[in-house]
């Protein structure tokens, strides 16, 4: 009897040995690429092009980020890109709960599987079908090379997903709540401004994070949409690519300054961040 | 007893009304130009002739169909999915699995290693594209250090499509292990208990329990891939832009190829158009599996 709890002891000691180390080594291949972004954006070039390569016995120069932050208009597009994020954030957040609030609360409606349909139609299909002929129509409307048209355009791509994951977190909110201020001669619009929106708060939180993350990361539609005065990060970032010069340094540079906010704003909003990427399906 | 009697006004549900700032959203950005698109794809609009516009009917389709690069891409599109499922999922679960035990500092593991999901695409390729470098790459440097010669991993076909999958993969496994992290959570211990109880072993539970109560999870995340396989474009724009060659395009990198740098854009919207049929069978599957879940 003693010998086999001894036995199973060790077994379940051996099963833990593994899975720290599967997980080690997962963390290990999940991190390198960013470690090694961030160490060959503070080295000297010579640095960069050395083999057997260097992880830690270089000296650190700020250099790449100099010839970055001095690039034309890197502050501009920096401040743009923030400002798209944030613009697009909201309104995904304001448009879209409202949608999610009918979604969720009416079975029937006009008109309800037709935005259903086209929900999906945004989530499947591959950008391009949809950006090309709009870059087409920009022509006639005035909306290339326009911030407020970016807003919208990426607003539009946004809020199939906001609403569905919107959607999710209404449908926890028991009704006998809304119920009860019905009778008390609530309309619907002081329903979902008092008593529901409080209540999804949190919901509302996670979605708006992963949306700000989508805009922030968005390439597609700046890439086509986006000219000169309105470029946003992943373009400028995407620029290093085109020129020959091979310059890893500044290149990795600017990737650690599109990087760094998400690495920061996951840290800050763990808890959200999980409930959202995983489309409220992991309560917290 | 509380009354549950209503006067009509309030008891309306909110229903259209407030749909109609999306559907006045969508209609411009999205409806409009997909119908704009089908217009689109009947006419001869090329951006680098000064033809006058005109209606051709269906020769952007013919032209489209009877293209050999059309099919190729497609395939490639394909050859991408099927690698790329085949690696992501069954990585994510066992990682998934291993994450459940509840550990110590599994929590801790969770938040790092959901970061690369995270990060921006684009950055996410360029880091990539300097680490499968032939000449300073740390990947072929660290496959000399055992007796490997290296690969020109972005210069040929079958090797370009493996880095592709490792690239996507590093920033789509943490995903699936997050999804079935979720449905782990829901599955009652006592099940477990009783399986040990029987002397099952692990790989008993793991194929006899586990997988089977996961399978819901999984037909939505096979779908949420497919999807994303399709519209894959920031990644493989950056690594490749679809080369060498065609050989690494996809039909939405074709499509915008066919667009932006042949300026077809008829032939382009044509595409689109022949895209959208081909994953109408989609928007049907993805429908049916999320209410499965539900």
């Amino acid at each position: 009897m003693a010998k086999i709890s001894k036995e199973c002891a060790m077994k379940i000691k051996l099963d833990k040995v593994a899975s720290y180390s599967i997980l080690l080594v997962a963390v290990f291949f999940s991190m390198f690429p960013i470690f090694w972004t961030i160490s060959t954006s503070i080295k000297a070039r010579v640095d960069t092009f050395t083999l057997p390569p260097k992880f830690f016995n270089f000296t650190p120069t700020w250099k790449n980020y100099q010839l970055l932050f001095e690039l034309d208009g890197f502050w501009r597009i920096y401040a743009n890109t923030i400002f798209i994020t944030l613009a697009t954030t909201a309104l995904c957040l304001i448009i879209g709960s409202l949608a999610a609030y009918s979604l969720a609360r009416t079975e029937k409606f006009r008109g309800r599987s037709a935005l259903e349909i086209l929900m999906i139609i945004v989530r499947a299909l591959p950008g391009i079908v949809i950006i090309l002929p709009l870059y087409n129509l920009s022509t006639y409307f005035g909306l290339y090379d326009r911030a407020w048209a970016l807003i919208l355009i990426y607003t539009g791509f946004n809020i199939p997903f906001a609403i569905w994951l919107m959607t999710n977190f209404f449908d926890q909110v028991p009704t006998e709540i809304e119920d009860a201020a019905r009778v008390d001669g609530a309309s619907n619009m002081q329903l979902f401004t008092k008593v529901l929106i409080p209540l999804v708060t949190p919901g509302l939180v996670a979605t708006g994070v992963f949306v700000a993350l989508l805009s922030w990361n968005e390439f597609l539609i700046p890439v086509i949409m986006a000219g000169e005065s309105s470029k946003t990060m992943p373009i400028l970032v995407s620029s290093f690519i085109s020129n020959r010069t091979l310059d890893w340094g500044p290149m990795a540079a600017a990737a650690t300054v599109a990087l760094l906010p998400i690495i920061i704003f996951t840290i800050a909003i763990q808890k959200w961040l999980v409930v959202g990427l995983s489309g409220g399906a992991v309560k917290e | 007893m509380r009354s549950t009697k209503r006067t009509p006004k309030s008891s309306a549900k909110p229903t259209t009304s407030f749909t109609a700032p999306t559907w006045i959203l969508l209609s411009f950005t999205i409806l409009l130009p997909l119908l704009y698109g089908v217009y689109l794809s009947f006419l001869n609009v090329n951006l680098s002739s000064f033809a006058p516009t005109k209606f051709i009917g269906l020769d952007n389709y013919r032209l489209a169909l009877s293209a050999p690069e059309t099919y190729s891409t497609f395939i490639t599109t394909i050859q991408l999915m099927v690698i790329g499922l085949v690696i992501q999922i069954p990585l994510g679960i066992f990682l998934a699995v291993t994450l459940h035990q509840n550990l110590k500092g599994s929590r801790f593991f969770r938040s790092v290693l959901i970061v690369p999901m995270l990060l921006t695409p684009v950055a996410v390729g360029l880091i990539f594209r300097f680490m499968f470098d032939t000449d300073i790459g740390i990947i072929n440097w660290a496959l000399s250090l055992i007796g490997s010669d290296g690969y020109n991993w972005l210069g040929a076909r079958t090797s370009a499509l493996i880095a592709i999958v490792i690239v996507d993969s590093w920033q789509s496994v943490p995903f699936v292990m997050l999804l079935v992290v979720a449905a782990l959570a829901t599955i009652p211990t006592s099940i477990y208990e009783a399986a040990l109880v029987d002397g099952a072993n692990k790989f008993q539970v793991f194929f006899r329990i586990t997988l089977p109560l996961i399978v819901p999870t999984l037909l939505v995340l096979t779908m949420i891939k497919i999807m994303d396989f399709l519209k894959l474009f920031d990644t493989l724009f950056i690594l490749t832009r679809g080369g060498p060659g065609n050989d690494t395009t996809t039909l939405g990198l074709w499509t915008y190829k066919t667009g932006f740098v042949f300026l077809e854009m008829s032939r382009a919207a044509a595409l689109g158009v022949i895209i959208l049929f081909i994953t109408m069978p989609v928007y049907f599957l993805w429908r049916k599996s999320a209410k499965s879940v539900r």
